[in-house]
């Protein structure tokens, strides 16, 4: 049609004299479209998660098999295993409902359940009238009342387990689990089973923990922590026992080709890294 | 000629290559993500690069975009032109757009909480009592109890026909090894209330009943600030010409006015309802019409296996009958004093539910005391419960209840 469209225009642009253009093409060439003369464009890749509702509805889940958008595998050793349900977990736990106003608020415990995705256990947390999934901590029970505050006052509070407060209202030596760097953006360090940081020091505004691998971290003292160990603490101690529970984890077998170890084999004993800062400070250079 | 000769060769081999290529090209490529490859010097084989991000389109409102339009192709730098919106200027009902919530004419700001009956409400019998501000007193009425000891109230060869009538439900109905739950459980109702309805020739009120279904059932009533409405086809409505004599008595009822309504902080008792914004006000009706000659409902009948969609467990199946039985009585007591909300009825309005899952049997008897149901404190609705596996008692339950208001 397109092409109909723009032989007939050019032609009537050919056969009348060139002043006079007729308003026909004018008229047409609004209605001029493009059309494509290559193949499809997409790339292979669609994205299983398309809704934009939180919602606690497990949902399925599409797996890679470590293949990227090209259809190659990107990462070794992954594929097959037991089909799985994505429960979407809230990451950010210092979320206020719609219509409430912004003030620490206590929530309820219904259950706590395994996750086929992580390796924590999860807790379904009702309040107000939304319910929710995080991540459960260690003596966390159905019936538990658990509180979430975003104030930081003079006082270090007396923090139970489960709680979630920031950097700056807990007392040091704290024992913390889903940390965010940056307040708001919802917690993405110590999620796994069994983990926790430390709260090291607080220094005027900002806070440095401990990660589970030694490494330092300086934060804001107005990003949210929970308190305590994350649930499942014997996760390390399990026994796979044979190949086929790998298997079924979706765990492929790495290739039994013998490789000549580089310099990145072998144990290390070298200094702890910097400590990594999460937080813009004015520089002094600025002026 | 040789040297046109060593042209078509040299240009028979450039093709020859270049072939070659293609063919490695659309072997290599991934399907349906065929990149073009222009550069035919260096190898295919090499990593493939990462995806291109589109260019981010930008859209300033106000600023008129300069297109391609008037030169019928594509030009680099101008924006693609985009024509009107095109309308269906006939109305086609397979291709109908409902408009947004808020340019419905029905939407009102005030939002309005649902119970319908695939509602599964979290904190179950205790949120229900609260929305309808009743009082749950722990076992059924002596009164009713006592109906099936009198002799004259029992059928002939009561246990056996029971029995008969259970094992017609569970074994017998099927070519194959066990029935289904749905069908096991409602077999078993239905012969249950044959074999109640068996006393009709010493009861004669019992032929002033008759029984329903997937009647529409819509109740409205305000708690505090926020509107409720029960909706929905729940089971079966066993109707009547007169209505059921009232349990508790009136100093039962006047005692109510000190009990506490239990609190279910920190969970708010609108979880787990349908937030609707638009809806009609007020709109209560009872299923049937003004001039149905059996307007008073006597008993209803839930079946767990009714809705395959929802499984509803136990504690939840007990919310769903209270609120269901509440919402039946609160619209016969709304067609018989009005939607104003009165703070004691003269005549409380009484309404019996029964629910199985086919093996257990749930009895509650709801006595509708109040409609002024907007604060915490006055006269509550009263809720007499009770719950029992199988032993004999359970049919004397299931008839005292069937029997109740025709002796």
């Amino acid at each position: 049609m397109a092409v109909s469209c723009l032989t007939r225009a050019l032609r009537s642009m050919t056969l009348s004299q060139p002043a006079l253009l007729s308003s026909q093409a004018i008229t047409q060439t609004g209605l001029c479209r493009g059309f494509l003369t290559t193949a499809s464009l997409e790339q292979n890749r669609t994205f299983w998660k398309q809704r934009e509702k939180y919602t606690i509805k497990p949902m399925g889940m599409k797996k890679t098999g470590g293949r990227d958008h090209t259809g190659r595998i990107r990462t070794h050793g992954i594929g097959g295993g037991h089909k799985q349900k994505y429960r979407w977990i809230d990451f950010q736990r210092l979320r206020y409902e719609p219509n409430n106003e912004a003030k620490p608020f206590e929530e309820k415990v219904v259950e706590v359940r395994y996750d086929p995705c992580r390796s924590a256990d999860i807790a379904l947390l009702a309040g107000g009238s939304r319910k929710r999934w995080i991540i459960a901590t260690e003596n966390m029970q159905a019936g538990d009342i658990i509180k979430t505050s975003g104030v930081i006052g003079r006082m270090a509070v007396s923090a139970n387990e489960g709680d979630a407060y920031p950097l700056g209202a807990l007392p040091v030596g704290t024992l913390v689990n889903n940390l965010e760097v940056q307040p708001g953006k919802g917690s993405e360090y110590i999620r796994a089973a069994g983990t926790s940081g430390i709260l090291l020091r607080k220094v005027n505004g900002t806070a440095i923990i401990q990660l589970p691998s030694k490494q330092q971290v300086q934060v804001l003292e107005t990003c949210i922590v929970t308190v305590g160990r994350v649930s499942n603490i014997d996760h390390n101690k399990r026994i796979i026992g044979k190949a086929g529970r790998n298997r079924w984890l979706g765990i492929r077998p790495s290739s039994g080709l013998w490789q000549r170890k580089g310099g990145w084999a072998g144990r290390k004993i070298k200094p702890l890294p910097p400590m990594k800062v999460y937080v813009n400070l004015p520089s002094i250079s600025a002026k | 000629m040789l040297l046109e000769k060593t042209r078509c060769l040299k240009a028979a081999a450039q093709l020859s290559s270049q072939t070659v290529l293609l063919k490695e090209l659309s072997r290599l490529s991934s399907h349906g993500g065929a990149r073009r490859h222009f550069g035919i010097s260096r190898p295919l084989a090499a990593k493939v690069p990462p995806p291109r991000k589109p260019r981010e389109r930008v859209d300033i409102p106000g600023l008129e975009m300069v297109t391609y339009a008037d030169r019928m192709h594509f030009v680099p730098g101008l924006t693609k032109p985009v024509g009107p919106r095109w309308e269906r200027d006939y109305k086609d009902p397979r291709y109908y757009e409902s408009p947004p919530a808020h340019e419905m004419p029905l939407f009102k700001e005030t939002p309005c909480y649902v119970f319908n009956q695939r509602t599964s409400a979290l904190e179950g019998v205790r949120q229900a009592l609260w929305l309808t501000k009743t009082k749950l007193i722990p076992h059924l009425p002596p009164q009713l109890l006592s109906l099936t000891e009198n002799p004259a109230n029992q059928i002939p060869d009561q246990d056996e026909r029971v029995q008969n009538a259970i094992k017609h439900a569970r074994f017998w109905d099927t070519t194959q090894e066990r029935p289904g739950k749905e069908k096991y459980s409602n077999t078993l109702l239905l012969n249950l209330l044959h074999l109640c309805a068996t006393l009709q020739s010493s009861h004669p009120a019992i032929g002033r009943r008759i029984f329903s279904e997937k009647y529409s059932l819509a109740a409205t009533w305000k708690r505090g600030e926020d509107v409720f409405q029960i909706r929905g086809q729940n089971g079966l409505l066993h109707n009547c010409m007169d209505p059921l004599p009232e349990v508790s008595g009136k100093q039962e009822v006047a005692d109510t006015a000190d009990h506490v309504l239990e609190a279910l902080y920190p969970v708010s008792p609108t979880i787990d309802l349908q937030k609707v914004h638009v809806y009609k006000d007020e709109p209560n009706c009872t299923g049937f019409r003004g001039d149905y000659p059996y307007p008073h409902a006597h008993t209803l009948y839930f079946l767990e296996g009714a809705d395959a969609r929802c499984k509803l467990r136990p504690e939840q199946f007990r919310a769903k009958m209270l609120m269901f039985t509440f919402g039946n009585a609160l619209v016969r007591a709304h067609k018989a004093y009005g939607t104003q909300p009165r703070h004691v009825l003269d005549r409380p309005i009484t309404v019996q539910a029964v629910g199985t899952n086919g093996r257990i049997f749930q009895f509650m008897v709801l006595q509708l005391n109040t409609t002024d149901l907007s604060g915490d404190d006055g006269i509550k609705n009263q809720v007499p419960a009770g719950l029992t596996g199988y032993k004999p008692e359970v049919f004397s339950k299931f008839l005292a209840l069937y029997l109740h208001g025709a002796v």
